[in-house]
Order: C-alpha cells, then structure tokens, then sequence
C-alpha cells in the first residue's frame, strides 16, 4: 500500500527484536521464563508421563503414611496423613494450577479485548460505562463473590467439572482491566496519522485492527497476562485452601489445606506445596517485570 | 472549604450506583444457581422448620426474581440484614467482627506505609546498588506468596517450634493470659497476624514507591529544583516524595480492596475472628444470610476506603478539581 | 582585554546506558564574554542541554562528566564537591529549563518554589522571602504578585510559567542566566514576549547569558557570539553578525538555510538525514552522512577546531575553498 504503512510494520517487527535482545539481558526476566518452563515440563510430565496416578492412596496399604521429608528416596518430600505424596501432588497439582492460572487468564484476556475493543470503536457513551464497570470490578471484594459462586455452584457441578467451574469463574471476574488498557491503546492507536492514513486508502476496519491495532496491543497484553496468571495462581491456591476447591483434582491450595489441617504433626505437607506455589508465582512475577522492562524500557538504563 | 464538601457529596453520589451494581452482582451470583431456598435444603440435612422460615423470608420466596432484589435491596438499606439460619440477627451479630477485622486491617496499611514509604524511596535513590536489589528481591517474594502460607510458616515457628506466640484467635479463652495480664494476651494474638498482613501488603507498598520515585526522579522539575541550587535532600524529601507518594495513595485504596478480599484466608489461618473468617465459617454451614450480609459490608467498607483516599488524593494534588 | 566568565575546556559527558556508551558532549570547547549574550545552536539532539547541565553539575544519571575543564570566573567547577557546587548552582549560575510545564513541581505553590529558593541562597525571615518573591515577580513583569504567588503551576498559563521559571532562575542575582530553548514549548506571540523579556533583563542585571536554542532566527535577535554544536562537537564559532554572513561550516549554512524567513521567498531547505546515533558515531568529521562537500578525508580524520582569524573558529577540513552562502 503506502511507504507508511511498510516503514510502520517494519519498524514494528525490528521493536520486538529489540525487546527480545533486551529481554535476554535481564537475568531475573530470565529466571522467571525459565521457572515459568520447568512448570510446564513438570505439568506435561504429570499429565502424561507419570507411573503415580493424582492423589494415589496407594501408601496406606504399605503402611507409610504421614512420611517425614527426606527419609525415603520413593518419598523425597513425605507422606501425608493418608499416604498421599507430597511431591507427586507437587507434580500433579502443577497442572492443575497452570490450568487454573493460564486457563482463566485466557477467559479474562478474550472477554477483556472484545468489551475493549467494543469501547474504543465506540468512543463516548461505552467508554463511560466501561469506566464504570471497571470502577465497579475494583470495589467488588472479586475474592469473596468468587468464594460465594464456587460455594453456590460447587453443589450442582459434576465433581470432575468444579475446577473448570473455578477457571470460568476467575476469568470471568479478571476481564476488566485488560477491557481497560485494550481500549485505552486502541484509542490512541486509531488517532495515529498512519491508521487513519490506511483508512482513507479504505483499508477495512478488520485489516486496521489486524495490521496495526493487535501487534500494539499485544506488549501491554502480553506484561499484564504473565501478571495475572501469578495472581489467578494464588486465587486458586486460597479458594482451595479455604475448602471452596475442587477435592477430586490435585491442585497446590487442595494439598496446602490438607496439610493445614495436621499441622502440628506433619509441617512438611502444606509447606513444600507452598513453595512450589511461590517459587511458580514468582517465576509468573519476574516475567512480566522482564516483559514490561523490555518492552517499555522508559525505566532502565 | 466549600468546594471540599462539594467534592465530598459528588464522590458519594458516585458511589451509589457503583455500590447497586455491587448488589445485582451478589444477588445474581447468589441466585444464579437456582432458587438460594433450594440448595440451602440441599446442602443443609435436618433444615428444621425455623431455619426453612428464615431463609424463605430473607429471600422472599414466591416473588419473581427483581421483585425479591429489590425486597432483598430494601431490607439491606434498612439495616435488616436478615436472621442467622443458626442464631441471632446477621446485622448484631457483624459488628464485632467489623471491629475485629478493621484491628488487623488498618494498623497493617498504615505500618506497611510508614515503612514502606521510606523503604521504597531508599532503593529508588539507589537504584541497582546491592541494598537496592535486596529490597526488590524481597518485595518480588512478599507479592509472590499467599498471605495464609506465609502465616501457616509464621505458625510452625513461633507457635509449634518456638512457643513464643499463640496461634489462634484474638484473645485466649479463659487464663493463663499470655505474657500476665489480658492486654498482654491481646497483644500476644495480634503479633503474628498482623505482621504477616503488613509483610505482604510492605511488599506491594515498597514496589509502588519504588517505581514512582524513579519515575519522578526522572521529571524535569526535579532537575530545574537541584539546578536552582536546592540541597538534594530537599529535592527528594520534599518535592519527589510528595509527587511520588500522591498516586500510590489512590493505589492503596485499591489495595485496601484485595487486602480486605483476602481477609478470608488470613483470618482463616489464625482464627482471626473477623469478618473474613465468619464469612469462610458461614459458607461453609450455608448460611445464606450472613454470607451475603458480610459480602455487602465488606464491599461498603472497600467503597468507602475508595472515597477516603480519593479525598486525601484530592487534597494532596491541587490540579485534582474539587 | 574583556574579561572572561565562563571557559569551557575539551568537555566530554557520557551516558554509560544498557545500550552502550552515548558520547553526547564529546570535546565541546567555548568561552564566554562577562555581560553578554551568548547563543548555543544545534539541532535536537545535538548536545545543547547536556552541555548546559554540565555546566552546572547536574547530569543525571547514567550520565558522567568524563573529563574536560570548566572555568567559571577562574575556578574549575569539576573540582568542586558537591555542597561547593551548591555555592553555585542557582546562586551564581541561573538556569532556565526546557519545559515551562513540567519544570515547576505541580504540588507546591508558585510563592512556595520561588521562597523556597530564596531562602536557599540567603537566610532571611518569611516576611523578608515574601518581599523577595514579590520583587522577583515584579521583575519578570508579572502583575497582581501576591495573588499570582497563590497560584499552583497549572493553574498558569505556560508563558506565564516559564517567567516563574525565570524568576526563580534570577533569585539570587546570577553573574551568569542558562535558558535551555526558553521559547520552544510557548506559543509564537508569548515566544517574543519571553524573548524580549530576557534581553531587557540580561541589559538591566548586566549578566553574562547562555541562550540555547535550535532556532537561527532567535540567534539572530538575541546572541551576540554563536556557538554551533553538531553531535556533541562544535561545528563553528563566530560573532553572529559574521555567521549570518558568511557561515564557514556546511552544517552552519545549513542551519541558515532551514531558517524561515518573511523578508525573502527563498525556500525553506530542511536538513537531509538524521543526527547520527551518538553510541556509534561517524568517523572522522561526524557531518561527513549528510553534507554536500564530504570528501574522503573527512571520513578517516577529525577534523580540529581551529582558530581562523578575527575570533572565528571552524571545524571542518575544507573551510577555506568552500563558498558558502550566508542569509542576508
Ligand atoms: N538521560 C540520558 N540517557 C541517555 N542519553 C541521554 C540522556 N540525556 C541525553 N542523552 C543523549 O545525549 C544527547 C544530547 O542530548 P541533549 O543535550 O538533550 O540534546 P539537545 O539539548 O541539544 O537537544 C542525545 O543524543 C541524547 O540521546
Ligand atoms: S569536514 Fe568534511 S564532512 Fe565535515 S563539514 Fe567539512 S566538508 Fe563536510
Ligand atoms: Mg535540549
């Protein structure tokens, strides 16, 4: 079409270049990825790969329940109260909060870009509303509803299904701030010269969106879901721990609350699972702090 | 001052529809599942005749959906928050629980400003020296981790392991009082909860001022002050500070919301006995009414610390229009 | 002999950032005549602020002054601590930023600012700062002082702001204004009030001033000597007269050309490219990419500064065969 618009792509591609090549050079940006990968290996090794089935019983009949750490090597982590392994939960229980954590921010992110993109089309009266609602999502106490709805519901759910009821759930209740920040920068976009440039070459408004309006976008997306997917983390860890879970599906919150329960007996059981909550949520932390500085590198020098 | 209390009103008004809204959502979340009425005689075996009574009128049974909003709205506007399916009426039974959680939650926010302020401002003038990323690395754990977890720690140390702190309650229930006498025992209870919540919440507080600093530190008005021969502690104690510090203070009262969102399971965990932990020990027994009365509260409470920083914001920045 | 103020010396100012090392000032040498006015010119980019901020000590961070001299009234500014510098920063050396929008801080007062350097240079009671800040106001032509002292930065205009920012420049009679670009932020009408305003006070405090700018038509009104920076060097020096007569540097002449002007119909000819990346800048004479009599020489050798008769200096291997063409 036009040189603009050429220069513009180009410009584009070579800025996450540049971002990644910054990236690299950010050793906790890295550490995050790398926490953010073994994760995802652990979880796909779970799911596909490991002899011991979630949530296995099978040591109460060898008689080696409430197993202390580190004394027996098919134990590396203990026992708990019913002979449930702690790290074999550790492995499965990854899956189930990457699912929770990654599943619900995917819910949150597409819901977020439609009602966005809703609102910055329509600049004006959706705009306000939107404001509103965000407003509205900030005051909600999103943890407590979400506690009620899980309670409410969890009744009704076929047993296997719950967790994905929760996933449902957080997405649902997330989608705010990325409506937020989608509109705010499709705003700003469709000012530039070169889209309206495009524009009045008759570009048609889904080449618009899909040429220049989605790759702007993605930067600030890409920051706040890593961000969110730490925060839907710990959601699902409190929800279970609080015994608003799902009981059939090995997550990290489910095993913490069982060793809460023995805690004067047993500390190893909610205390490994916790770390591999923070170790996970940290991983989630430091890659959108890497992302953010690498692709708005206004704060560093 | 005229236009304060100008501000003041117009800040209230907005807050009205924000806070219908906040009420359609609870009643549809609580209704969405079908008739409350139905899952209460679900979930709760032997639902004697006087709770039945009490859950049908609370929700008003045989109206049509809005109709039983709308009674359900008017109820709660009128400070009728309904019967206990158990025992007592909801609204005398919360206000001990208010105060019990605003203990926790206020003092929490204000020490983890009074530190975290300082704390932030140290790293940003230092940013990247050692000190500077020991506070960073320490903050990037605090926000990482679930508040609860780092109390269930709390807990196997000092209470289990070392013995030096009671880990539930707020108050032991008959003597020995810790420590001699029943203030100590009080103080006793509150150490470890409340250290925990100001913990985390210093974390978030301490990144906030961090990166605002740095971002202001950045502004030209802080070069043209040193430029005009301001000492470099004026500089930043004076000028950077307070524009730094002015829109973390809105954030805080968005904070303020999730650290009260996560009163549930902080208070859970030391069987704090607030309105997180009544509401967790409520939903657990499906005590619609008083479930439903401490979400209404918990949202009016983060409303209002919505419109309190909004005030302070207001007078802290002059080009905010009162 | 007139006396000498400021002597700046080889200065060089890097910033050591991720991306590398950005020579920003890289050799800049100058002088300047007690009570006059002097114009630093160059494009965006070109090294004016950094210099500036050099001057008075204040690069910010990741910047650093590498080495050089700066003399001012004889005394070598490099070689003074912090708190000694604060003898002269805003003491005896005024500045004037950028930006008249964001160089006051917008939480406190216009009175508050100006009292607060007031009683910075010299101790006084409230009362007596009060007094000050009023004359200070008066000074820079602001009516209604006591009730403008009342006001917060954005409830000004930004004509109106950059006088504040003046006055406080002026707070403790300066031997010696900055005033980095003073107009480029305001609107046309405001820009020659502002100017005007300057030259009157630079004439009434008989100060020694420093205008920064891009523009060689403000040059032209204000500067009596000219000093042009090119990526961190000094392209030319010359009286301003003379400059605008007969440019000896292509990039001064080029300068000349971008600026517009009523009298004549001549087009306005922009400056083809870029000024270079300063990580990595050309060799050589770092013009060679965009001038017009770049020879092969100009790439391999850098070209000095040499004094060429009559207080001119030029840094360019080829001034004295080229013919270049003034603007009057
Ligand atoms: N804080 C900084 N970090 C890195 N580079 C900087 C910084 N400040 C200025 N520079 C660089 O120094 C060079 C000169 O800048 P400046 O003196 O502001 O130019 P001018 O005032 O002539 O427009 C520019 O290339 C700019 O990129
Ligand atoms: S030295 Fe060469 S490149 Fe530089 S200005 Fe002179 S002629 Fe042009
Ligand atoms: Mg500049």
């Amino acid at each position: 079409m036009n040189s603009k618009e050429t220069q513009y792509t180009r410009r584009s591609a070579g800025q996450w270049a540049v971002a990644w090549r910054r990236f690299k050079k950010n050793k906790a940006g890295l550490a995050g990825l790398a926490i953010v990968a073994s994760f995802a290996v652990l979880a796909i090794y779970g799911l596909l790969l490991d002899p011991v089935p979630a949530r296995s019983f099978g040591c109460l009949y060898q008689g080696c329940t409430n197993l202390p750490p580190f004394v027996d090597s098919a134990h590396p982590l203990g026992t708990e109260n019913s002979g449930i392994d702690v790290w074999n939960e550790i492995i499965h229980g990854s899956a189930g909060d990457l699912y929770v954590g990654i599943g619900a921010t995917l819910i949150s992110v597409v819901i977020g870009l439609l009602v966005g993109a809703a609102a910055g089309y329509r600049s004006g009266v959706s705009g306000a509303v939107l404001l509103g609602l965000t407003q509205i999502f900030f005051v909600l106490p999103v943890l407590v509803i979400i506690l009620l709805f899980a309670k409410i519901f969890l009744f009704l759910v076929a047993q296997g299904l719950a967790l994905s009821l929760i996933v449902l759930t957080l997405g649902i209740f997330g989608w705010p701030l990325f409506a937020f920040i989608a509109r705010g920068e499709i705003l700003r976009i469709r000012e530039l010269e070169f889209v309206q440039a495009a524009k009045s070459l008759g570009a048609s408004g889904s080449r618009t969106l899909f040429r220049h309006i989605v790759p702007n976008l993605l930067s600030p997306i890409i920051v706040l879901s890593s961000l969110a997917v730490a925060a839907n983390i710990i959601t699902e860890v409190v929800i279970s721990f609080l015994g608003f879970g799902d009981p059939t599906t090995s997550t990290w919150g489910l095993i913490i609350q069982e060793g809460f329960d023995h805690i004067d007996s047993s500390w190893w059981v909610a205390f490994f699972p916790g770390i591999a909550v923070v170790i996970c949520v940290l991983g989630f932390n430091l890659l959108g702090d890497g992302l953010s500085d690498a692709l708005n590198p206004r704060l560093r020098e | 001052m005229g236009s304060l209390l100008n501000y003041i009103i117009r800040r209230i008004l907005f807050a009205i529809p924000v806070f219908l809204a906040v009420s359609i959502i609870t009643f549809l979340v609580t209704n969405a599942a079908g008739d409350p009425v139905q899952i209460v005689r679900l979930g709760i075996r032997n639902l004697n005749p006087a709770q039945l009574k009490a859950i049908q009128d609370y929700f008003h049974v045989n109206e049509p959906l809005y109709t039983r909003y709308f009674l359900w709205l008017a109820d709660l506007l009128r400070g009728n928050l309904g019967q206990s399916l158990y025992s007592g009426s909801v609204a005398g039974k919360v206000v001990p629980w208010i105060g019990s959680t605003l203990e926790l939650q206020i003092p929490a926010v204000l020490l983890a400003l009074a530190i975290g302020i300082p704390i932030g401002i140290y790293s940003a003038k230092r940013q990247y020296s050692k000190s500077d990323i020991a506070v960073t690395t320490t903050a990037i754990f605090g926000i990482s981790m679930p508040t609860f977890w780092l109390g269930i720690n709390a807990i196997l140390i000092f209470s289990l392991y070392l013995r030096w702190l009671p880990s539930f309650g707020a108050i032991s229930p008959y003597p020995p009082w810790w420590w001699g006498n029943i203030y100590t025992d009080q103080l006793a209870h509150i150490i470890m909860p409340l250290s925990v919540l100001t913990f985390v919440s210093l974390a978030a507080i301490v990144r906030l001022i961090r990166s605002s600093m740095l971002e202001t530190l950045r502004q030209d008005f802080v070069l043209a002050a040193r430029a005009s021969g301001i000492s470099d502690f004026k500089v930043t104690y004076k000028h950077a500070l307070k524009n730094a510090v002015t829109p973390v203070v809105t954030v805080v009262g968005l904070t303020f919301g999730t650290l009260l969102g996560g009163a549930p399971a902080l208070e859970t965990t030391f069987g704090w006995p607030g309105l997180g932990y009544e509401f967790v020990l409520s939903a657990t027994i499906l005590d619609l009414p008083v479930v439903l009365g401490i979400t209404m509260i918990i949202s009016a409470m983060v409303l209002a610390a919505n419109i309190v920083t909004d005030l302070v914001y207001a007078l802290m920045d002059p080009r905010v229009r009162l | 002999m007139p006396e000498t103020v400021l002597q700046v010396d080889d200065l060089k100012t890097y910033f050591f950032t991720e991306a590398g090392v950005v020579r920003a000032v890289d050799g800049v040498s100058f002088s300047l005549t007690k009570g006059k006015p002097l114009g630093l010119v160059g494009e965006s980019g070109s090294g004016k602020t950094v210099t500036a901020l050099s001057v008075l000590g204040v690069v910010p961070r990741p910047g650093k002054i590498v080495s050089g001299k700066i003399l001012f009234e004889g005394e070598n500014l490099l070689e003074k601590t912090e708190n000694e510098m604060r003898g002269f920063r805003g003491k005896r050396i005024g500045y004037v930023s950028q930006d008249p929008n964001s160089s006051l801080d917008p939480l406190f007062t216009v009175g508050n600012q100006l009292s607060e350097v007031v009683t910075t240079h010299e101790k006084m009671s409230k009362e007596a700062a009060r007094e000050k800040v009023v004359d200070l106001l008066r000074l820079v032509r602001i009516a209604e002082p006591e009730t403008r002292m009342r006001a917060y930065p954005h409830e000004l205009s930004g004509g109106m702001r950059q006088r504040i920012a003046i006055a406080r420049a002026l707070a403790s009679e300066p031997d010696l204004l900055i005033a980095d670009e003073p107009t480029t932020n305001l609107d046309v009408t405001i820009q020659a009030q502002v100017l005007e305003l300057l030259r009157a006070l630079q004439r009434e405090l008989d100060m020694s001033l420093i205008l920064i700018t891009h523009d060689m038509g403000i040059i032209a009104e204000m500067a009596e000597e000219v000093v042009v920076l090119y990526a961190g060097r000094v392209a030319e020096v010359a009286r301003t007269a003379e400059i605008f007569a007969a440019p000896r540097h292509p990039y001064t002449a080029a300068l000349l050309q971008a600026v517009p002007r009523v009298d004549r119909k001549r087009p306005l000819v922009p400056i083809g490219g870029n000024i270079p990346n300063l990580i990595t800048p050309p060799s050589g004479c770092r013009f060679h990419p965009r001038c017009a009599y770049m020879i092969d020489r100009c790439v391999s050798e850098i070209p000095p500064l040499e004094a060429i008769g009559g207080g001119r200096e030029v840094s360019c291997h080829r001034w004295k065969e080229l013919e270049l063409r003034g603007s009057s």
